[in-house]
């Protein structure tokens, strides 16, 4: 499996990676069971290591920036025409 | 200016299955030796919508830097992270399924680098229109790249991250060759480069398919988890 941006979650990233798969292939794929709740203790864990990663590399900057973008980009597209 | 690409596709391969591999195709370089440039994949968000039961997932891939050399050339290293530094831009890549309509939307821009080069990629899977190409088994993709090059101009009410870095090069440059040239050298170089790379990632996405026809998503899984064992144990 591919590696987490940040070495010291790579464990609870594969062990979140692999239960999405299954969950996805399972269950998603074959319509029953929509709801990916299984997974969402190991994703917590997850998302707990990796929001510091994201913070100290400055990732989570550039996702705000990208956001404002998109919503730039959004009043642009959607303003009535002139 | 602004530079786009489409391009159709057909994959011989059930829609469910296409977009799993989609998933998957990062996941190591042995099962997808065209993701070899992938240093990185992480999902920050997934959830699943209640009322139309579509799938969200938003992930952050590090990729080894796609910027053709020739768009390095023309840029200072203040902007460009200089030619030995650190070339990766990370990938923001946002998707929704919905397994009921049979599609997927996908899109995938670079995080870094935009004061100098944004690219968006889009491809949008579906299960296609005819009874025999359902009955094939097949799966119609559209994918799109947009190139756009904002060099020199006004992001978020002040000058791009290029300009602001660049310490005095840029007005000089501009006003040699003036920003929409550079601007349109850059997306030109950037867009030659990425047509290229796209029947890359199209043989990748193949790759992946064949495998999951072959072993199914558990072999696959399989496999991943004895070369994870095989990393440990050299480590």
């Amino acid at each position: 499996m591919s590696a987490s941006l940040a070495p010291e979650c790579n464990e609870v990233k594969e062990r979140y990676d692999t239960c999405f798969l299954k969950w996805y292939s399972e269950k998603y794929l074959r319509g029953a069971e929509k709801d990916n709740k299984e997974c969402a203790g190991l994703f917590n864990e997850y998302q707990k290591c990796l929001s510091v990663a994201l913070k100290d590399r400055g990732i989570d900057k550039l996702l705000d920036e990208a956001r404002e973008d998109n919503k730039e980009n959004d009043v642009r597209l959607t303003a009535p025409r002139k | 200016m602004v530079l786009t690409h489409s391009t159709n596709h057909t994959y011989s391969h059930p829609f469910p299955t296409v977009t799993l591999a989609y998933f998957l195709r990062y996941s190591s370089p042995q099962l997808n030796p065209f993701a070899a440039h992938v240093l990185s994949t992480d999902t920050i968000s997934s959830h699943v919508d209640p009322k139309t039961q579509r799938l969200y997932t938003t992930r952050i891939h590090l990729k080894k830097s796609r910027m053709p050399s020739a768009v390095y050339k023309l840029l200072p290293a203040s902007v460009s992270g200089g030619s030995s530094g650190e070339k990766a831009s990370y990938i923001l890549e946002t998707s929704v399924v919905d397994i009921k309509e049979g599609w997927m939307k996908t899109e995938s821009r670079n995080l870094n680098f935009t004061g100098v080069l944004s690219v968006v990629e889009k491809q949008h899977f579906k299960v296609p229109s005819t009874p025999e190409a359902i009955a094939r088994n097949e799966t119609d993709v559209n994918s799109s790249v947009m190139f756009k090059s904002r060099l020199g101009e006004k992001i978020r009410g002040k000058l791009g991250q290029a300009q602001e870095g660049g310490s005095g090069w840029l007005p000089g440059l501009l006003g040699g060759l003036g920003a929409k040239g550079i601007q349109r050298s850059i997306e030109s170089l950037a867009s030659t480069k990425t047509i290229d790379q796209l029947s890359k990632s199209r043989d990748g996405m193949r790759l992946v398919l064949e495998r999951l026809r072959n072993g199914g998503v558990i072999g696959v899984m399989e496999k991943l988890r004895q070369e994870r064992q095989r990393q440990t144990m050299t480590m």
